[in-house]
């Protein structure tokens, strides 16, 4: 078993002075308080982060993360399996599940109906990939994605799975991914947050949790910034009514020159990183309208994204976003989309989901390359877990649903240091079990963390005595796909 | 073997010598150029953090029998003769040949492993240990403190209480020297915002400058303490270690109301009450002798943890989580312990056994039949009704009422004797009567025989018996079956594991089913015998609405049957379709063979004598005829019940009356009356085992409640439940308590601990800079008798707390953190400091201590767009203006303000202070509409009561905030800004309506629009001042 508690010793004081630039800050106190928190200096636009970070030479410089929440079915998207029609309506194997524990929703069923796709596949481009016929989009950049069939957690329900997921444990209490990556690499713009969450606001099923976002025992400058479709964008954002821009300058500079007193008859370099954090705030106010403004994109991008693309708040517009903001020099840029749970009524309901994401995802895909960004930008796409072979409650002619699945779900990722084109590991007939090459959700993220030139095991923090990190006491990275 | 308990009293002897000669330098910069290297101090935290982990005390992971944190097994002899340390002979120690290796197959820690090697700094220090003799020391914070000798000073005037020794000792070691005094406004605002969480008044400012006796500072303090404000400033840092929360915390996160445990807290830092009290009480109330509601009240603490109500849990798993949360929580709390490390394996730092942890855990494992999927709408059990001292008294009023009220009733006895047989005599064999209240459906008279196959449907819809799990409502039909399987009467899906309400015949027995999801969310329940085929009887179903099978009664004939529970756990609100029609014959599928009359459907639960009415096939008019004597109780009932509504006279029906209301009157107070959940005792203990790797479904050995073995065990005698553990933690011989606690207070006032990892004493947390310090203040805390109030006394009427926090760019490189203390505290405020102040300074603040969670100003949707629903519904009124310690806490959706200025989210025991300096902080003070409010009635408060002219207004909005007038500079500044605004504002008094448009609260009517837009935009300037947000 890998250890987390004796990796390189990164102890970090809690006190985190400083919005981690140099300008307009004293050069003396900020040369003596960096060095002290193990913080490097800007190094080339780097904005914070760690001495020593990254790593190695990162193949990725930012992630966006499409995470679909709820458990997409891989049966009816990724995880092609013909013989299911063989044994429709037969009971599971114990043979197969094999003393798999299962949710309180399915456990007391009397059977375990085994049930086929509804839906379609072929093989995709060049790379031969099977993509159902529900994500078309995707199916035609199939040979830039990456297929990940035997991802796996031991979680079977939606809060402790989402947040395994998100932040390398079960129960809250954990920094999540985006915080740890902000934490160790910084960010590259002094004008935006490094870490970005951005939620489609057609909601549905299972809720989020600030957790999926949040630093746990990370100083809170790490958690993500929520991008909100109603109201301020960013919390707070917008300046009252009745007070323009100007005056905010005005005030500002009356505010610096207050606290610049301040901080003469004090000497407290708090006080000059303060002046600092309003001045970026002030920035920040600029450069969050201008970056969620999208009426001067052509109007060839807002084809490639659909329909829905300028609706505030769809999946479509959070895209669109996303490849703004990783333009802009953000680090971790998550997305969530929601509403995938189909305990129920799945045929109805998953072509809706594939709807709403298939097209954006594959445009994000298509624009971040047709930028050249895509070289050095991770895109992952998936789910907590995936779905159950069988049905869960009333198995009809025409109607199924499935329960939660964690022993194997499909992932996809693309673009920085990935190899295109490629399915990773197998799974059994019965799409129940892996046959070869299992993901773990913390080799997943090891692996995303490997992109960013980020050993998993290296960067930690010591809170109560041990030295925690994003994969606990596990993780390790899937090299076959490696570019 | 860990370090025997024996063995620790023994050595504790030679604490003193051993600990206190080890004070010199501490901090590693300071130290680096010590030239006595300490053990306890340099070399354990190099062992602990570098080599534990397969030469510590974990078994598990052990590589050899040398383990380094024991002596007799870290001086050991090892193959080939070498010695792994030689005490004096560096060269000859094989620990030091491998660490300073430079071939990497030989080096340690390994290569191989990953590991990086030692820094030069810390093998230098191994190096000059060994060569100083290597003496080894026992780990510090495991032996019971001792009240150590004050050390001697030279500037001993500067000396006001034994904590400046301690700290002025070192000082003078380091060749520093303290910083004056703080003037008086710094002080009185310092202090009055860590005693108290607000700022000083002007007036307050003002006694205090005026005040020139040598005690005026003293008094000024004694005052706070003595002030309510003082219970809701420590209660606010207390909540966040007891993870105290308004909701469940999990997935949907649904409410729960603990705010009588809260209020518990307030009430108990009122009063003062001694801290082992305070502690006794939380953990073990319940189990004290004739336990008061209060002590009851206060083990809340341990029911504050998360808990899970998302279906399809697996329950033991999250039930097994709730008992880890108390174990570990109470070990963060009170022993400043890493506990929860030694829950999967044994501990790979300090000498914890996996047993210690699940022995401690057995001390929490015993709720009886605790649930792990949980309620998610409202408290899960056990809990008890927790009346507040004026609803004690106004519950004893209406109990009182309903006495009074019955007895009147019962008076008329005579008189409804002799009336009702008066009606009888006068009553048609035909008439009948029956119970139509709350009747929603009744089917017609004529029913077809039911062949099996068929049903009598009636379209459904969202008004006639469209159920909700909450909604109480009562099923009767006479029945004559002929199979004895079948569905009777339903609304829900037509197949048997389908959603809905159903009465079925299950091999001969009534079945009731309400079931949301078969698999988990339902409650099924059968009468114990089977009913009688082929003949007719009457069945009534009552259901309470309370979710619980208990609250289910099956009548057959009157007759209350006894019934088996199936299944009883219907957690989650649901409805059916509304177009599932009202099924008779039919129930999920099955179909009812036989016949039925007389379906009802009523919308409340029905009394019990309406339910025994019911099943009386007489008529009214039949039952008159027969003798009293010879009526059936259930016929005796009928015609009661059709008297009373039918030919009672006025009197009679008004007294009748008085008494129903009266019992609704009542009941509705006893429902409005909040509950807590509290810790209760099994008396037959749950078995507890050790978990392997900690899963839920694993369990190993057998173990017995108990504390850690590698600390000071209790007395034999003490019983091995919860209170023998409260006991023990509060006992003088615990060497963990007094400290830990005292050390958290220090962190509260100075922004570091003495011990900068508060929540951890073991060898992975900081060596305390100043153990003497910690070690007098621990005893002198227990031998105070643990009092609290006495306790700040000291820290703040110290001359170390007293002291300028002006710094010096030598001091801030000597000493950046501040822990020696050459200068007072400067730290920024917390989230709820920084509101209340500016709720205060604006005159808004409404002051009431506890109550309910009340909902204050947030952006809209925040609720909504992560879970759906109707979202946060904003208070009005005084509600917004409340103390940040009462603003409703959910727990997946921290409130913003509170998130952004580094709350804890309150998902877990917190007891460390978090401070970071935000952009999002910036946008926060600048526009949200608490800042903007506040900003605004400050700057009404400036025109209205601070004089005429500009400049004294700015001096006192100033004085409202910081407690002290602008100096020149400043104020010049804040004119100038208040000019350009004014300006600006008379030139577009749209721009100032709007600007002063934010905030429910009233705008002064008189003031002028254009000015008071520009005092706004001064006072919002003020409150996001680095002073205003900083205590200094």
């Amino acid at each position: 078993m890998a250890c987390s508690c004796c990796s390189d010793d990164l102890r970090i004081t809690r006190r985190h002075f400083f919005g981690l630039q140099s300008t307009g800050i004293g050069i003396a106190a900020l040369a003596s308080l960096l060095s002290r928190e193990g913080i490097s200096a800007t190094t080339a636009g780097r904005v914070g982060g760690l001495a020593g970070f990254p790593n190695f030479a990162p193949r990725a410089k930012r992630i966006i993360y499409l995470f679909q929440s709820g458990g997409p079915s891989q049966f009816e998207l990724f995880d092609y399996k013909p013989r299911l029609k063989d044994f429709q309506g037969t009971d599971l194997p114990d043979s197969i599940r094999g003393g798999q524990r299962l949710t309180g929703m399915s456990a007391s069923q009397s059977s375990f109906p085994v049930v086929p796709s509804k839906f379609t596949f072929a093989q995709r481009g060049n790379s031969g990939a099977w993509v159902s016929e529900l994500l078309p989009h995707t199916a035609r950049i199939a040979d830039e994605l990456t297929f990940l069939k035997t991802v796996n957690t031991e979680e079977i329900n939606h809060d402790p799975a989402v947040t395994m997921a998100q932040t390398g444990f079960r129960l809250g209490g954990r920094p999540s991914m985006g915080a740890w990556i902000t934490y160790g690499l910084g960010c590259e713009t002094q004008d935006l947050p490094a870490f970005v969450v951005m939620i489609s606001s057609s909601g549905g099923g299972q809720p989020l949790y600030d957790r999926l976002w949040g630093t746990a025992f990370l100083p809170s400058r790490y958690q993500g910034v929520k991008f909100r479709s109603v109201g301020d964008r960013v919390l707070y954002l917008s300046d009252p009514k009745g007070f323009t821009p100007t005056d905010r300058r005005h005030f500002l500079d009356a505010l610096n020159k207050l606290d610049t007193l301040e901080s003469q008859e004090f000497g407290d370099p708090e006080t000059e990183a303060r002046i600092h954090q309003y001045e970026m705030a002030y920035r920040m106010q600029g450069s969050v309208p201008e970056l969620t403004d999208i009426s001067k994109e052509p109007q060839h991008t807002f084809d490639m994204y659909g329909p829905d693309v300028k609706k505030p708040g769809t999946f479509a517009s959070n895209c669109l976003l996303a490849r703004r903001l990783a333009e802009r020099g953000v680090r971790f840029i998550q997305l969530y989309h929601r509403d995938w749970d189909h305990h129920a009524g799945l045929p109805e309901a998953l072509p809706k989901r594939c709807q709403d994401v298939d097209q954006p995802s594959a445009a994000l895909i298509e624009d971040l390359k047709q930028r050249g960004m895509l070289e050095d930008t991770l895109v992952i796409w998936g789910g907590e877990f995936g779905r159950t072979v069988y049905c869960q409650g009333r198995l009809t002619a025409t109607d199924y649903g499935r329960d939660h699945h964690g022993r194997c779900f499909t992932v996809w990722m693309a673009g920085g240091g990935i190899k295109p084109g490629l399915t990773h590991g197998e799974t059994d007939d019965y799409g129940y079990n892996i046959v070869k090459d299992g993901v773990h959700v913390h080799d997943l993220q090891a692996t995303i963390l490997n992109c960013l030139g980020i050993d998993h095991t290296r960067l930690t923090y010591q809170f109560q005595g041990r030295h925690f990190r994003l994969t606990d006491v596990g993780g390790n990275v899937v090299k076959p796909i490696l570019a | 073997m860990l370090r025997p308990t024996v063995r620790l009293s023994a050595l504790a002897q030679k604490w003193s010598v051993l600990v206190f000669a080890a004070m010199a330098g501490i901090i590693a910069s300071l130290s680096a150029t010590a030239s006595t290297v300490e053990f306890n101090r340099d070399i354990r935290p190099i062992f602990s953090d570098r080599c534990f982990t397969c030469h510590g005390p974990d078994a598990a992971t052990r590589k050899t029998k040398m383990r380094l944190d024991m002596e007799s097994t870290a001086k050991i002899e090892l193959r080939g003769g070498r010695r792994s340390i030689v005490p004096g002979d560096p060269a000859a120690s094989e620990i030091y040949r491998r660490i300073s290796s430079g071939d990497k197959a030989v080096r340690m820690p390994p290569a191989y492993l990953g590991r990086e090697s030692l820094t030069p700094h810390e093998i230098a220090l191994i190096r000059d240990w060994i060569a100083q003799g290597a003496k080894w020391e026992p780990f510090w914070s495991f032996i019971p403190p001792k009240r150590p000798p004050l050390p001697a000073v030279k500037n001993s005037a500067w000396v006001r209480n034994p904590i400046d020794a301690f700290i002025l000792s070192r000082l003078e070691r380091e060749g520093l020297h303290p910083s004056p005094e703080a003037g008086k406004r710094i002080l009185i605002r310092r202090v009055t915002l860590d005693l108290t969480g607000i700022p000083p008044t002007p007036a307050e400012v003002d006694a205090f400058l005026a005040d020139n006796s040598p005690s005026a500072y003293e008094r000024v303090v004694d005052r706070l303490l003595a002030s309510p404000r003082y219970a809701e400033r420590m209660a606010f840092r207390w909540m966040e270690a007891a993870r105290y929360g308004d909701t469940n915390g999990y997935q949907t996160d649904g409410p729960r109301e603990m705010w009588r445990w809260r209020d518990w807290v307030l009430d108990a830092f009122n009063r003062n009450i001694p801290y082992d009290q305070f502690t006794v009480e939380q953990l073990a109330g319940d189990l004290l002798p004739n336990a008061t509601l209060s002590q009851r009240i206060a083990t809340g603490f341990n029911r504050n943890h998360r808990t899970n109500g998302e279906g399809g849990i697996i329950p033991e798993e999250y039930r097994v989580e709730y008992v880890a949360d108390r174990t570990q929580t109470t070990a963060t709390v009170w022993m400043g312990l890493t506990l929860g490390c030694a829950r999967c394996h044994d501990h790979k730092y300090d000498p914890f056994l996996q047993k210690d942890f699940y022995r401690l855990f057995a001390y929490f494992n015993n709720i009886p039949n605790e649930k792990g999927f949980s309620y998610n709408y409202g408290n899960e059990e056990p809990y008890i009704k927790a009346p507040l001292p004026q609803q004690k008294k106004e519950l004893a009023l209406l109990d009182q009422r309903v006495k009074t009220a019955e007895a009147g009733y019962h008076a008329q006895s005579p008189r409804i004797q002799k009336e009702q047989s008066a009606w009888e005599r006068h009553l048609a064999a035909n008439h009948d009567w029956t119970v139509t209240d709350g009747l929603q459906f009744r089917s017609s008279p004529s029913l077809p025989v039911f062949d099996g196959k068929h049903s009598i449907d009636t379209p459904g819809d969202d008004k006639t018996a469209y159920f909700g799990y909450l909604d109480p409502f009562t099923l009767a039909v006479s029945m004559n079956a002929t199979s004895e399987n079948g569905g009777i009467v339903s609304r829900s899906d037509d197949y048997f594991e389908g959603t809905g309400h159903g009465l079925y015949l299950i091999d001969g027995k009534l079945r009731v089913h309400i079931i949301h999801r078969w698999t988990d969310l339902a409650i099924r329940l059968e009468t114990k015998s089977p009913v009688k085929l082929n003949q007719w009887q009457s069945i009534v179903v009552i259901y309470d609405g309370k979710r619980k099978a208990s609250g289910i009664h099956v009548y057959i004939d009157g007759v209350d049957q006894p019934t088996n529970i199936l299944f009883d756990q219907l957690n989650e609100p649901f409805h059916v379709d509304p177009k599932i029609p009202i099924r008779i014959g039919a129930a999920g599928g099955k179909f009812f063979k036989g016949s039925l009359r007389d379906v009802r459907i009523y919308g409340r639960a029905l009394q019990p004598e309406e339910a025994a009415a019911l099943s009386v096939p007489e008529t009214v008019g039949e039952i008159a005829r027969r003798e009293p004597s010879e009526r059936t109780p259930e016929q005796s009932q009928k015609i009661a019940l059709a008297f009373l509504a039918e030919g009672a006279s006025p009197e009679i029906k008004d007294a009748r009356n008085r008494m129903l209301k009266a019992r609704a009157d009542r009941n509705a107070f006893y429902d409005s009356i909040p509950t807590v959940m509290v810790m209760v005792e099994s008396p037959t203990p749950r078995d507890t085992f050790v978990l392997q790797r900690g899963a839920y479904d694993k369990p190993g050995e057998k173990v017995t409640p108990g504390v850690p073995a590698s600390l000071p065990q209790p007395p034999a005698e003490t019983p091995a439940n919860r209170l023998g553990l409260a006991r023990w933690i509060t006992d003088r011989t615990n060497p963990l308590t007094a400290r830990v606690t005292v050390n958290r207070y220090w962190q509260s006032y100075f922004g570091v601990g003495i011990v900068k990892t508060v929540d951890d004493f073991g060898s992975q947390g900081e060596w305390p800079v100043h153990p003497e310090l910690l070690d007098w203040l621990a005893i002198e805390f227990m031998d105070s008798g643990w009092n609290v109030k006495a306790l700040q006394r000291i820290i703040v009427t110290s001359a170390t707390y007293r002291q300028s926090s002006r710094t010096t760019p030598e001091l801030l490189e000597k000493d950046p953190d501040n822990r020696l203390l050459a200068r007072g505290p400067r730290v920024r405020l917390g989230p709820e400091v920084i509101r209340d102040s500016a709720l205060a300074a604006s005159g808004l603040l409404v002051e009431q201590l506890g109550g309910p969670s009340v909902k204050p100003y947030q952006p809209p949707g925040l609720w909504q767009e992560l879970a759906g629903g109707d979202g946060y519904v904003q208070d009005k009124g005084d509600a917004l203006y409340r103390r940040s310690l009462y603003t409703y806490w959910k727990r997946t959706v921290t409130p913003p303000f509170m998130a952004n200025f580094d709350s804890p989210n309150r998902e877990v025991c917190t007891v460390y202070e978090s401070r970071t300096n935000t952009p999002l902080q910036a946008l926060d003070l600048m526009n949200d509409v608490t800042f903007l409010e506040a900003a605004r009635k400050l700057g009404e408060r400036m025109m209205q009561e601070g004089g005429a002219s500009p400049e004294s207004r700015i001096n006192y909005g100033f004085e409202l905030l910081l407690a002290r007038p602008p100096k020149d500079p400043e104020r010049q500044i804040l004119i100038d800004t208040l000019g350009t605004f004014e300006a600006k504002y008379r030139s577009d008094p749209k721009a100032a309506e709007e600007y002063l448009a934010y905030g429910e609260s009233r705008r002064s009517s008189n003031a002028d629009i254009a000015e008071l837009a520009a005092y706004t935009a001064v006072a919002s300037l003020m409150v996001n001042l680095d002073e205003t947000v900083t205590k200094e």
